[in-house]
């Protein structure tokens, strides 16, 4: 186990490490940092506007070479925790990430949460039916969910729940209370889970349908446990594995879905803030961004590793 | 699910249903036909879609010009409405499917021609070379891909193709790893080993041996794959991070009709691009799974 969180950090710090210096490099040789600082003052050659020019390449560093100004946006991150400011808004990087990145954890929270919740039932449901009429639609409905782009989805949901029917609002509601907050967040996480659901329910499904034919299960029926009790206490925990599994491989599908989710639903979330700043070249954000990113995505499936090796004592051998 | 690149479990969790009984002759069966006939129908339309019959996608209908006007409903003149410009929302859809199935079509041509050639390589020479493509492909698939595809969209300028050849490198690594499982599983074999007792070069064993067997599995791959890149690029078209200027794609379409007023007023405007990109994504995924259970090659896909 512990080898295995140790392998896990290094591979991240070389992942870090790799992700940055590309972005970083890329971002540097491939746009204008000036440019974006200062906008068209950065070409003038009036000797008015020089003083200006001169001041914003010192306080951004520019005036050093590539390769130091890496070493000095690393120092300062790994030393100091402060990911420096940013080109547009010159506003600290740490605080925008203060400000966007709890939005955005709440989103992927919710969403991870809502999959779990809505795929376990339905799964057991499935599985306990298997190959009657309602589990082969229950079956074409998951491929009809997985088809649909998040993009779609959400602006259907968006369409039927907050426009037409009205039960949600039409945007994100910050301050009016948790109760708001999250009513206000739940379409855009119903627009995550769905899929993850869909795809959890059809490995559990899968899972659960083989655990069925294992000779405990007809042993616990025949000494007369109820079925349910059979479904969720004892035939749930051994066919978790495939899900769990998966679980961690889906947070990347997760975070590039929050990008867009986040656009649909005008919620000022990490997720659009990576594509605005992106957009306008603002490089110290999106970095910051990516960094947050790489390490979450690292972290979610190192969880689910030890996660496994506690429900099969198999794997920690 | 956009950004799914990295991940080719994902489609493949939805195959694993339960054992098929093999004393039953496998058929493709009535749903992959129609799957395919929908996919020819999308493709003789786009490419046909200049000389058709329809309106011009950029022409506006204007009610002072004596059109149907801005953000009219459907009509026998125009089938779906018209759109916030009072242009033809049936015509539009038509000419998107052309971005959206080039990109879609091309991406995993790339995907295929490097990440199969490197992943056979891999696997069937092994060592070093083996061993750096490994951790390539698990650098590239640890990483989520439209945020990958997002970065590089910003650094690189928004043509048609670099587009297609940012979402290409996206599948290399996915079909790569599934080229090198499948060379290493066929390796073992006994016609490849009966081809070394004769004494055929390991090239010519690459070519004429393995290559028609690991393109089964890479086929059924490919054809999820063109669903992953077809929304991928619907997602980045969504973003306003696809190609620049007057293209048009489903996700671009599907980004101008979801306003609030919009979609109050002509919902059409998006759900027409919504349902013909949802048809098309379901009929790739389920004739990709239908090509992997008739060949039997579930096992291959790790």
């Amino acid at each position: 186990m512990i080898k295995l969180i140790a392998g896990r950090i290094v591979l991240l710090i070389g992942l870090l490490l790799a992700v940055t210096m590309l972005t970083f490099g890329a971002m540097n040789l491939l746009g204008d940092p000036l440019f974006n600082i200062l906008g068209p003052v950065a070409q003038s050659t009036d000797p008015r506007d020089q003083p200006d020019i001169e001041a914003a390449r010192a306080d951004f560093n520019l005036d050093r070479s590539l390769p130091v100004r890496y070493g000095l946006w690393l120092e300062d991150v790994v030393v100091n925790r402060d990911f420096g400011r940013s080109y547009g808004s010159k506003l600290e990087v740490n605080d925008i990430m203060k400000d966007r990145l709890p939005k955005s954890l709440l989103l992927a929270g919710m969403a991870l949460l809502m999959g779990v919740v809505i795929a376990i039932p339905w799964g057991v449901w499935a599985a306990s039916r298997a190959n009657k009429p309602v589990d082969k639609l229950s079956t074409v409905a998951t491929f009809g969910i997985v088809a649909l782009p998040n993009f779609a989805l959400g602006v259907l949901l968006y369409y039927a729940f907050a426009l037409k029917l009205q039960w949600f609002p039409l945007k994100f509601i910050d301050n009016e209370g948790l109760y708001m907050r999250l009513k206000s967040m739940f379409l855009p996480a119903l627009t995550l889970a769905l899929p993850l659901a869909a795809v959890y329910q059809r490995l559990l499904r899968t899972d659960l349908i083989t655990t069925l034919q294992e000779d405990f299960i007809l042993m616990a029926r025949s000494k007369g446990v109820p079925k349910w009790k059979v479904l969720f206490g004892h035939a749930l925990r051994p066919s978790m594995f495939s899900f769990i599994t998966v679980f961690g491989l889906n947070a990347g599908a997760l975070i590039g879905g929050a990008l867009v989710v986040e656009t649909i639903f005008n919620i000022p979330g990490a997720g659009s803030q990576i594509v605005e700043s992106i957009i306008r070249d603002d490089f110290p954000v999106v970095l910051a961004i990516i960094v947050v990113i790489t390490a979450g995505f690292v972290v979610l499936n190192l969880l689910v590793d030890v996660l496994y090796s506690i429900l099969d004592p198999r794997v920690r051998s | 699910m956009a950004g799914t690149m990295a991940n080719p479990d994902h489609g493949h969790a939805l195959v694993e249903s339960e054992p098929q009984n093999t004393t039953v002759k496998k058929k493709l069966g009535i749903g992959f036909w129609l799957s395919a006939a929908w996919l020819a129908l999308i493709v003789l339309l786009a490419v046909l879609a200049p000389i058709l019959p329809i309106k011009d996608p950029t022409e506006t209908f204007r009610a002072s010009q004596g059109g149907a006007g801005a953000k009219a409903g459907p009509s026998a003149d125009h089938w779906f409405g018209t759109d916030e410009n009072a242009r033809d929302v049936f015509a539009r859809t038509i000419h998107g499917a052309r971005v959206s199935l080039t990109v879609g079509f091309a991406a995993v041509a790339i995907g295929m021609t490097i990440g199969g050639s490197l992943g056979m390589i891999s696997g069937f020479f092994r060592g070093w070379f083996d061993r750096i493509f490994s951790f390539i492909f698990l650098v590239l698939l640890s990483f989520p891909a439209l945020v990958l595809a997002i970065l590089m969209t910003a650094l690189l300028d928004r043509s048609l193709l670099v587009i297609t050849i940012i979402l290409g490198v996206l599948a290399i690594a996915p079909i790569g790893r599934l080229a090198r499982a499948a060379t290493i599983q066929f390796a073992d074999r006994e016609f490849v080993m009966a081809a070394r007792a004769i004494g055929a070069k390991p090239w010519r064993i690459l070519v004429r041996e393995l290559l028609p067997n690991v393109l089964i599995p890479m086929a059924a791959l490919g054809l999820l794959g063109m669903a992953v890149s077809i929304v991928a690029e619907g997602a980045l078209a969504f973003l306003g991070l696809s190609v620049e200027g007057g293209a048009i794609s489903w996700g671009k379409l599907i980004n101008e009709g979801r306003g609030t007023r919009l979609l109050e007023d002509q919902p059409l405007i998006a759900f027409a691009p919504i349902v013909v990109l949802f048809l098309t994504v379901l009929a790739l995924n389920y004739a990709g799974d239908k090509v992997r259970e008739y060949f039997d090659v579930r096992e291959l896909s790790i």
